[in-house]
């Protein structure tokens, strides 16, 4: 929200520079977001009248002018041949500064000294819009100017205001105006508010009845509209001060008529239409839904297709106006407008929001709208525009106001105490300073039986509740009152994190120490990855919950597993020629359980995935790294082959518990790496977190270190290349009963002596009994039983 | 008495033999020289019963003393040989003291881990437990439950994922506080970090980031608790001279609600690039918990009431580590990473 402070001054006497006057509103809770001071950008630039102009004595293209500047006659060289003698100009002087924060200084151009230098009109940081003559190519030519020569540009200019810009919060839709933030101002300072000035006198022959009827048809959407005529309109420009407040704040004037309902929506904050009355079709303004399918062509010429709950200002045939959008092409003011009917309502702010969503049509009548307008705002805004059409003294006031009004809701008041207030701030404020400061804000407070009665202002919708009496009080004390403390009253908690958020913390502490780097992913991701996984048709990982909205094909869908993201992540440190990496990332994945698109809330599952490429790494170092986590939490996993489709059909493991798969590791498929670009070799493992959770052994239970010795043995088997190590150790184990402790194979080795698909395992075997010394005899007839149970299940051979 | 000087002649002999010894090698061959079976000093114990029976232990004992002292002599030489062999051994296996440990190179935690980790455990050492919730929400617990209906202007605060009819990714920790509220009774002290999600991205805003929020309620809780409890985070995140400054501000769910700056912890207060030249940073939004938000909640606005307090993880990550570019967060660089340990 802009406004200027001169502006501000019309309701209320402001005696501070603007930076002071903003760090207070910055104080009561009105972030001031610029201050725009255009005489800050234009420093000892003067008007000048050339006096003569000679060539230059060594340069075609230059001339010497003598100027007079008032006090002195200064000798400046320009370039320019748009001057004749007699012309005022404007002279940027020897240490003067131009808004683009250039410095002009004396010197010398080809051998001649130049006291300075002629601006243009950009140079000045003006466009055409600005001053008549300023888009010119060349110096700005002032001719029409009666002020004293040398007088400072900024005077001729009229920069004579101050702009703030000012960041209104949502709760605060009364002060989206100039009138609503000098109510602010005006408390600040301890000052009076003075109202915007509103009288006028009927002066119309006619009267509103005469031009014209309102019929509102929806009053859940149009909850008051107000109709007021002018007559005998002479379009013309506005008063100068108007068009520079208006252009101060960054709108273009247009002519009289549509610079009111422009000024009184930025002053007052209430929106304004002005309909040519030949526009309005059988004398009537009917608010009214629109019909389904119903066409419009508003104001910037576009065609749109309205529906069914979007309100139209219509008259007997057509729709005029969306209401509180736009108006529409047929209904604006013209050069030849004579008779105009203003508007001032008050649509439902839900429905203006939603129709100008869904129309994609915006306009600064429904960002106010949408902010809320008040029931006061109607009246006043109406008023003000009729005492501006007099003032202007454009077109005679038509006697009357029609006025239809759904009930306007009572002000119930705020019933507290001041011990409530002090308790929500947690610091004793006097009772005289809280009704001091709540009446500053047009609050009527009274303290009646120990109790605090407040009614606030019709413009203030955002009072409810002692809380907000104890913001209104405790912004205007100063938050700088508020003393620390640390909840002296309170009772004790026991906090700390639960054992699953531990159990994340130290697997995240085992991958680090495990040499990986944590990474930090999108949850969403490009929908490519299915194809990109090679899942098939019916993989329930292809089932993504899409966004509605994304910011783009890329980021469109929530990830269903975290290998995509890991590919993505290796591959970009692939190409950029880092040689090795380790990396992992602990994310949720978004599983929905029902239909696509989703009615209900997915299950998030949070899983860790690892990944690693470079020398050294292969698929028992990454199935290392998965088996440390395991192990960690006691979650006793079996290694099966794995059918991922992502994954290297030869070298992959999923992660069984009984038959739920806690997760998988292997090498990532050369076919998903091409599709990534990438031609290394790539590792992943991804496991499912909330299930080592809940697989988690937490028991211990203390058993006593055997007073017997263990007894040790190797074993080396023949056996075909398609048994697996785990089969082997199954069966040495199934063999080996209670006596065995431990088995483990040490060594696997291929060589012609061994023959063709085949490898030689050797086992180390650890037996010990809890009661006795074992005897060689016993462990001899133990390692003949393993022996015959490989040979019978495996097909092994004693080497 | 030529045995007594025989013996003399031994023992010095021997003691200039030991002398003579270079190695354990020599040493042993002496010793089997002198005390060996058929060694000088023994062949003179041999020779004893040629000696009158009255002489005999007199020798006797002379022969006992010498083998004493020459056996000392060669202990003491075979001690101090021993000990230059080990000397001489641990010489020879000498290596290269500098060259580096061949331990797995630990690898690091992201910058935002270490900070919301940092953050969590300063708040679960004033009381608070740590709850997370669902990232995809539906639009009653990231809205309306915290008093922002639907087509209200505080909607604009916050531009939304939306993933179907009322289900969206969550656009703030803040619903977390909801659920938690519905589930716990006061008191309540709780953290909320947590990943969240608004379709913005530039160099100070990523389409994800992660905040983490903070929940008081109790009895008598009020806007001084607010402030200490921020104070004393600020300090512990940042240093003690860290100051807490209040700025009135507007959430729907906090009521009053106010912006949190803390003291510029890189100029202390003086104004640099960090700080915008202000000496202050905003860190936090905070405010009173909106009694209609406890009521919704179905706790006792007239007996309860607390604060609430939330700050963007990224944020802070780019202030304590001097990050310029939000992005650079989410572009995994292992190089950048690496740094972080």
């Amino acid at each position: 929200m802009k406004v200027t402070i001169n502006w501000l001054r019309d309701f209320v006497d402001i005696d501070i520079p603007a930076r002071e006057l903003a760090d207070k509103l910055v104080g009561v809770g009105f972030e001031v977001e610029e201050i725009i001071d255009p005489k800050e950008n234009i420093k000892n630039v003067v008007l000048g009248k050339i006096l003569s102009i000679a060539r230059h004595p060594d340069a075609d293209k230059l001339v010497v002018c003598q100027i007079d500047v008032g006090s002195e006659i200064l000798q400046i060289v320009t370039g320019a041949n748009n001057i004749k003698e007699g012309d005022l100009v404007p002279v940027a002087k020897d240490g003067s500064r131009l808004p683009d924060g250039k410095t002009i200084k004396k010197g010398k151009l080809r051998g001649v000294d130049s006291c300075g230098m002629l601006c243009s009109g950009e140079e000045l940081g003006l466009t055409e819009a600005d001053y008549e003559g300023a888009g010119v190519y060349g110096i700005l030519i002032m001719n029409k100017e009666t002020a004293p020569l040398g007088t400072d540009i900024n005077d001729v200019l009229g920069n004579d205001d101050v702009i703030l810009d000012i960041g209104v919060t949502a709760n605060r839709p009364d002060c989206n105006s100039v009138y609503g933030i000098a109510g602010e101002v005006a408390a600040v300072l301890k000052k009076p508010l003075r109202a915007p000035r509103t009288d006028f006198t009927a002066t119309s022959s006619k009267s509103v009845e005469d031009i014209v009827a309102v019929e509102v048809r929806d009053p859940d959407l149009c909850h008051r509209y107000m109709a007021a005529a002018v007559t005998d309109i002479r379009i013309a420009p506005s008063p100068e001060y108007i068009r520079k407040r208006l252009k101060a704040v960054g709108l273009r004037p247009i002519n009289n008529m549509v610079d009111i309902t422009n000024y009184v929506l930025l002053e007052i904050g209430q929106p304004m239409h002005a309909f040519d009355d030949r526009d309005i079709c059988g004398g009537k303004i009917i608010a009214r839904r629109a019909q389904e399918g119903e066409k419009i062509v508003t104001l910037d010429g576009k065609e749109y297709t309205l529906s069914g709950n979007m309100l139209v200002i219509a008259d007997s045939e057509k729709p005029n106006a969306v209401a509180g959008v736009m108006g529409g092409m047929n209904s604006g003011i013209r050069q030849d407008t004579s008779m105009v009917v203003f508007e001032s309502a008050r649509f439902a702010r839900d429905s203006v929001r939603r129709t100008s969503r869904s129309l994609g049509l915006r306009s600064d009548s429904s960002a106010r709208f949408e902010k809320g307008v008040d029931f006061s705002c109607q009246p006043l805004g109406l008023k003000r525009a009729l005492a501006l059409v007099q003032e202007f003294g454009c077109g005679k006031i038509a006697k009357g106001v029609i006025d239809i009004c759904t009930p306007i809701p009572e002000k119930k008041p705020i019933v507290t105490t001041p011990e409530k207030i002090d308790g929500i701030l947690g610091i004793a404020i006097d009772n005289k300073e809280k009704l001091d400061i709540l009446r500053s804000l047009r609050i009527d407070a009274k303290l009646e039986d120990g109790k605090l009665i407040c009614v606030s202002p019709a413009e203030r919708d955002d009072l409810e509740s002692a809380n907000d009496i104890a913001e209104e009080i405790i912004r205007y004390h100063g938050y700088d009152k508020i003393a620390g403390t640390l909840m002296d009253k309170g009772r004790q908690t026991v906090g700390g994190k639960t054992r699953a958020q531990r159990n994340e913390d130290k697997i995240k502490e085992i991958a680090v120490s495990c040499g990986m780097h944590e990474t930090l992913t999108y949850s969403f991701i490009s929908p490519s990855f299915a194809s990109v996984l090679r899942l098939p048709e019916d993989s329930a990982l292809r089932r993504a919950v899409e966004i509605v909205n994304p910011l783009g094909e890329d980021m469109s869908v929530m990830r269903t597993q975290l290998a995509y993201s890991m590919l993505g992540t290796l591959s970009s440190n692939i190409l950029k020629s880092q040689k090795a990496a380790r990396m992992f990332e602990m994310a949720s994945v978004y599983l929905p359980e029902g239909e696509l698109p989703i009615m209900t809330q997915p299950k998030e599952e949070t899983h860790i995935i690892l990944g690693a490429y470079g020398k050294g790494e292969d698929f028992y170092t990454m199935k290392g790294v998965a088996e440390l986590i395991c192990n960690a939490f006691g979650v006793d996993v079996k290694y099966v082959r794995s059918a991922v489709p992502y994954l290297h059909p030869g070298r992959a493991a999923d992660l069984m518990k009984g038959n739920r798969s806690v997760g998988y590791v292997g090498e990532v498929h050369p076919a998903v790496c091409a599709a990534m670009n990438v031609s290394e070799r790539i590792y992943i493992a991804e496991l499912n977190v909330d299930l080592i959770n809940k697989y988690e052994k937490t028991a211990y239970k203390f058993e006593p270190i055997s007073k017997f010795p263990p007894v040790e043995r190797d074993l080396a088997v023949v056996v075909n290349e398609d048994v697996s190590g785990a089969d082997i150790l199954e069966a040495v184990k199934h063999a080996g009963g209670s006596i065995m402790r431990e088995a483990e194979i040490f060594d696997v080795y291929r060589s012609a002596a061994i023959g063709e698909g085949k490898k030689s395992v050797a086992v180390n075997m650890i037996f010990r009994a809890d009661d006795r010394t074992l005897k060689d005899e016993e462990i001899a007839e133990k390692t003949d039983k393993i022996i015959a149970r490989l040979k019978d299940k495996l097909g092994a051979i004693l080497r | 008495m030529a045995v007594k000087e025989k013996i003399e002649e031994i023992i010095s002999a021997a003691a200039e033999g030991v002398k003579a010894c270079g190695s354990l090698d020599e040493i042993n061959s002496l010793k089997v020289r002198i005390l060996g079976k058929s060694g000088e000093l023994t062949a003179l114990l041999r020779g004893m019963k040629d000696y009158p029976a009255q002489e005999r232990p007199a020798v006797g004992k002379l022969v006992n003393e010498a083998r004493d002292k020459i056996n000392a002599l060669i202990d003491e030489k075979t001690a101090c040989l021993q000990a230059s062999r080990e000397e001489e051994k641990l010489q020879s296996e000498k290596i290269d003291v500098t060259l580096k440990g061949s331990a797995t190179p630990r690898g690091s935690l992201h910058p935002c881990t270490l900070v919301k980790d940092e953050i969590v455990s300063i708040f679960t050492s004033l009381g608070f437990s740590v709850a997370h919730g669902p990232e995809i929400e539906t639009d009653y617990y990231n809205f309306r439950q915290l008093n922002i209906p639907k087509d209200h202007p505080a909607r604009d605060m916050q531009d939304t994922f939306y993933l179907g009819n009322d289900i969206l990714l969550r656009t703030h920790t803040s619903p977390v506080q909801a659920h938690v509220m519905e589930e716990c009774k006061p008191p309540i002290r709780v953290v909320c970090p947590g990943k969240v999600y608004r379709p913005d991205d530039d160099a100070t805003h990523s389409p994800m980031f992660q905040q983490i929020e903070g929940l008081v309620i109790d009895e008598n809780i009020t806007l001084c608790d607010l402030k200490g409890i921020l104070e004393c985070f600020a300090k512990e995140l940042f240093d003690k001279n860290t100051k807490v400054r209040f700025r009135p501000s507007y959430f729907p769910f906090t009521e009053p609600s106010v912006e949190v700056d803390l003291s510029c912890s890189v100029c202390h207060g003086k104004g640099c690039r960090i700080c915008k030249g202000t000496g202050w940073i905003e860190v936090l939004g905070a405010g009173v918990v909106n009694p209609h938000v406890l009521e919704m909640s179905h706790i006792d606005p007239e007996k309860y009431s607390g604060f609430a307090f939330g700050m963007g993880i990224e944020r802070i990550a780019m202030i304590k580590y001097g990050i310029p570019d939000m992005r650079i967060l989410f572009e995994n660089d292992v190089r950048f990473l690496r740094a972080f340990k």
